[in-house]
């Protein structure tokens, strides 16, 4: 489902989201939509952050260096 | 000089030193003019009557050979190497024992910063016209790289920089390093060329174009054409970090961001995890607000409707308990107990109820009825 979004999109609509439900315009059927897209977001954003290896490599050498 | 062809029945032949001898004649006639190119395969030994060199076309590589007295280069004392940009002035010729057009070489000035800057000038101008300057190319650079691109020179410093800074913001960022040429002439063709070997990887977000802090003319190779396109093709964004904050190489401009150094870079191409961290943590816990405030209106208004259909049938009831009671006063106003109670009294004889003095006869018998019981009198007078 969000697999496919990039960090960026997922913030970007995670922060949509919570203006919707800021504003105060939605039903609650809308508001329970949006809480659940806007769960799946912040995890998909925090997923990527905590997936990130921090890896230094030599383009040519491809040498992996443990991250200090 | 007059040159004789061999007469081969109606066939004039040139020998090949007659050839040489005419065209070099006739090249010798051309103005002398001054030539610009950079230095290459610079040539100089004891014993040669003159030096050689090549001067080449830093733009498309046509090559011009150049040859000059020894005696009269010397007298330049000028370090040539290879290289080095130069505005050479001298005659076209023919060497003609070889057959070999050359440029024979009067003086050479090597471009001084006045010309230098005109050049980078002129190549600014030419640039900017295509529009690999335009503010409209400027992309946004990502906010999570996946791994980002560094180009760098072999010098240690500006590599070290931009790596502890990375990581001091994002400790698990993922750089590839690609480093090469930053100086001299082999270095535009070996930054371009790394430069696209470096956005062809895998998951390359974002390039950093670096470079420590050097002489103006160090920082050349930036200004080159080759690198200002390579910069300016790149396919993902790119930031320059080339030199210190008051140099701006043509690359500078031809990048999607400058950044004054590494350092400075590094800040721009990695978010700083904490705050992103709060940052999400944050819009999380507005969301569950938003949701939670969303949740509280619908139950208040259902609440509200709720009560409201409660009220609806007792409200009916209020309603004609309301007007029964309206009913009830009206009928008490007008019951006669009232009006005995203020203190009057019913008259009445077998006729009914007396309302006149006429109805009556002296020694007659009445009933008089009173707010309390009653009594029955005899009328010993009447009065009209």
């Amino acid at each position: 489902m969000s697999a496919e979004l990039t960090f960026e999109e997922a913030r970007r609509e995670l922060e949509q989201i919570v203006g919707k439900l800021e504003s105060g315009q939605a039903t609650l059927e809308e508001a329970v939509a949006l809480w659940e897209r806007g769960e799946l977001l912040y995890r998909t954003c925090v997923g990527k952050l905590d997936a990130a290896q921090g890896k230094i490599e030599e383009l040519g050498k491809r040498v992996d260096e443990a991250k200090p | 000089m007059k040159v004789e062809p061999l007469l081969y029945g109606d066939r004039k032949v040139y020998t090949v030193s007659a050839f040489n001898r005419g065209v070099a004649s006739w090249v010798a006639r051309l103005p002398s003019i001054w030539v610009e190119g950079e230095v290459t395969e610079f040539r100089r030994q004891q014993g040669w009557q003159s030096v050689f060199f090549t001067l080449k076309d830093p733009t498309d590589g046509a090559c011009l050979p150049v040859s000059m007295p020894r005696g009269r280069f010397d007298g330049l004392r000028l370090e040539l190497t290879d290289g080095m940009s130069v505005h050479v002035f001298g005659r076209p010729e023919l060497y003609e024992a070889r057959g070999v057009f050359q440029l024979r070489a009067l003086s050479i000035e090597p471009l001084g910063l006045g010309a230098i800057l005109a050049g980078l000038e002129r190549l600014k101008r030419k640039l900017a016209a295509e529009g690999l300057f335009a503010p409209e190319r400027k992309r946004p650079l990502p906010v999570l790289p996946r791994r980002i691109g560094l180009l760098t020179g072999n010098e240690a410093a500006a590599k070290r920089d931009f790596v502890t800074a990375v990581q001091s913001r994002f400790p698990a960022a993922n750089i590839l390093v690609a480093q090469t040429y930053v100086q001299g002439q082999a270095a535009p063709g070996a930054i371009a060329s790394t430069l696209r070997a470096l956005e062809r990887e895998p998951e390359i977000d974002v390039i950093v174009l670096t470079r420590g802090g050097g002489s103006f003319e160090d920082l050349l190779p930036f200004s080159d054409e080759r690198v200002v396109r390579a910069v300016a093709e790149c396919a993902v964004p790119i930031v320059s970090a080339v030199g210190h904050e008051q140099d701006t190489p043509l690359c500078d401009h031809a990048a999607d961001v400058r950044a004054s150094t590494p350092t400075a870079a590094a800040r721009l191409v990695v978010p700083d995890e904490r705050e992103l961290r709060e940052r999400l943590d944050a819009a999380r816990a507005a969301l569950a607000r938003g949701a939670g405030a969303a949740l509280e209106r619908a139950r208040s208004s259902l609440a509200r409707d709720r009560e409201r259909l409660d009220r609806s049938p007792a409200l009916l009831v209020e309603r004609k308990r309301a007007s029964l009671e309206a009913i009830a006063g009206q009928l008490q106003a007008l019951s006669p107990r009232k009006t005995l109670a203020r203190g009057y009294a019913i008259v009445r004889t077998d006729n009914g109820i007396v309302r006149s003095a006429g109805d009556l006869e002296a020694g007659g018998r009445v009933e008089v009825e009173l707010a309390e019981g009653g009594f029955g009198a005899r009328v010993e007078v009447t009065r009209p």
